[in-house]
């Protein structure tokens, strides 16, 4: 008699890889063993739907059979590790980059990337603003050892094509703006976040995407600052600070950080 | 184990309930429907943002049951810790008034098989079942119901026919039973069981709910039919049947009307849900009669 685990082994080889002989040998007499089928049916079935639901414009762009038939290769090459599927499908994007059927649509990878972003702004976790009071009154020589949580729906993308543009434009069902889109027109820096209104994908310009990134990454306001070039530094912080795209500070050593007290005036 | 009560909400009541979606969520808010309670899918509400502010706003005016479908109670290899954390954080912020998960299993070597798949009905299934429903209800601190499957397939060394099973479940660990009556119909019809001598065999006393679904009728290329549990249409008169005498050996239960596949308008599941009410107000009366007799 197979123990549990033999049996459950035996059909995770049926329903992911198609290979039915151990586990047909378990089904009782005078079932058929193309009822695993049904249960694999379900399984890709549900999980494409969670793709298409994290990926509704990489699906528009290349049409439901095309998207279906990636689906089905995902699946069975990644099948999810856990049963929290709002989670599921971060390798899409570079299963679709090496996906042969699609390298005539370079951006295709990227647009992927974007919507996997937007899937993980709109998934995190609640999370408060950070404590202006209590970050005013650090003392000013501690200031520049700084570091910042990011809110956890905060992201940032770098991307090859204008893939906001593109997604945008797709939502919207313009096909004008999308045939009228010069898709070499060079890389694009996001930021995706989460509003009270919704999800907002915002253009940002790469030294104030840099500046952003090198905080959320914990790097400390005085390294962050001194990278910062070309930029309103203060003011940009100041807009961070206002929309709560940090949720807590930390401080790590000392030195001065004009630009701190400049954001906080 | 008889593990003591967690904080609750609201209470569930002895009427008809419909399962919320997402589809649903601003009709609901918008029209304040008149419905006793509703239940969610417990992993739709694992992260933060839109839906779960939705959920938050709908629980100030409706009872609300979290229904599990990941947690895989049959897994030969534990459960997944993580996963049971975040069911039991969903549960902290909900204070659902029931908690359920199923008797099946979905996740092996570190795979999530999404579906609810059929376990062998053993003698170890069982065992590990009931361990599982203990450590959900040691960390939840609550009482949990189990869900009888649907299923399309049975395991040649199965020894416990499957209500026995889900009764050894609830003798052993405590926990209650959500008596699914069109998961009974479509494994009845699929496997040759008779369904209402599957119903009168569960005991009364640990049912806490029961649900009510459609499912599609599938001519196979054999000649013969299976039915499959996709939540995708109204329930079928058989059914209704069956749940008429589910209320009469259980009395009135906190009762669901779950939709999945092809959602309807929100009315559509009001419609089903007045169905299951009167016939619940048909069943209090009938009861009230014999005891009066």
């Amino acid at each position: 008699m197979p123990t549990l685990l033999e049996l459950q082994q035996a059909m995770r080889r049926s329903l992911v890889l198609h290979d039915n002989e151990a586990a047909s040998a378990l089904v009782a007499d005078g079932i058929p063993p193309d009822r695993l089928d049904i249960y694999r049916n379900t399984i890709v079935t549900g999980l494409t739907k969670a793709l298409r639901l994290s990926f509704p414009v990489v699906q528009r762009l290349v049409g439901t059979d095309f998207f279906n038939g990636a689906a089905e290769r995902f699946i069975a090459a990644h099948p999810p590790r856990e049963a929290y599927l709002d989670r599921y499908g971060g390798e899409f994007p570079e299963f679709l980059r090496d996906f042969p059927p699609a390298t005539s649509l370079a951006y295709l990878a990227d647009v992927a990337r974007l919507e996997w972003a937007i899937n993980g702004a709109l998934h995190a976790p609640d999370a408060g603003p950070l404590d202006l009071a209590a970050l005013a009154a650090v003392d000013s020589e501690d200031q520049s050892h700084i570091s910042f949580v990011a809110h956890p729906a905060v992201r940032l993308l770098r991307a090859d094509y204008p893939v906001d543009r593109m997604w945008r434009a797709v939502l919207a069902g313009d096909d004008e703006a999308l045939t009228s889109l010069d898709i070499n027109a060079g890389p694009v820096h996001l930021l995706v976040e989460r509003r009270a209104t919704g999800i907002e994908v915002v253009p940002l310009d790469a030294p104030a995407w840099r500046f952003l990134a090198d905080l959320c990454a914990g790097r400390s306001l005085q390294s962050a600052l001194d990278r910062a070039v070309g930029l309103d530094a203060p003011a940009v912080l100041a807009e961070h600070l206002a929309t709560g795209r940090f949720t807590a500070f930390v401080l790590a050593a000392s030195e001065p950080a004009p630009a701190l007290r400049a954001a906080l005036a | 184990m008889s593990p003591r009560a967690a904080k609750q909400g609201s209470l569930i009541p002895a009427k008809a309930g419909i399962g919320l979606r997402f589809q649903h969520h601003q009709a609901v808010i918008d029209t304040k429907p008149r419905v006793a309670w509703m239940e969610v899918h417990t992993e739709n509400y694992m992260g933060g943002g839109t839906p779960l502010r939705y959920l938050e706003a709908i629980r100030r005016d409706v009872p609300i049951s979290l229904h599990g479908v990941g947690l895989s109670l049959g897994s030969a290899e534990g459960l997944d810790q993580a996963h049971l954390e975040r069911v039991r954080q969903v549960a902290e912020r909900i204070e659902p008034g029931l908690v359920s998960e199923h008797i099946a299993w979905s996740v092996v070597g570190g795979t999530y098989l999404a579906d609810l798949l059929p376990l062998p009905m053993t003698e170890e299934a069982l065992a590990i079942v009931c361990r599982h429903v203990d450590q959900m209800q040691s960390c939840l601190k609550r009482r949990i119901l189990v869900e009888n499957p649907s299923t399309y397939l049975a395991f040649r060394h199965s020894t416990i026919p499957e209500w026995e099973f889900i009764t050894a479940v609830a003798e052993r660990t405590g926990c209650g039973i959500l008596c699914d009556v069109n998961n009974i119909f479509v494994s009845a019809r699929n496997h040759g069981w008779d369904a209402s001598a599957y119903l009168a065999a569960l005991p009364p006393a640990a049912i806490g709910e029961i649900h009510l679904a459609g499912h599609a009728v599938r001519p196979l290329p054999d000649g013969t039919i299976l039915r499959i549990d996709d939540h995708g249409s109204r329930v079928i008169e058989e059914v209704w049947t069956l749940y008429r005498q589910a209320l009469a050996r259980f009395g009135p239960v906190p009762t669901l009307i779950e939709w999945d596949n092809d959602i309807p308008p929100l009315g559509v599941l009001l419609e089903e849900a007045a169905r299951a009410g009167a016939l619940m107000t048909d069943a209090k009366r009938e009861t009230t009669h014999a005891d009066a007799a």
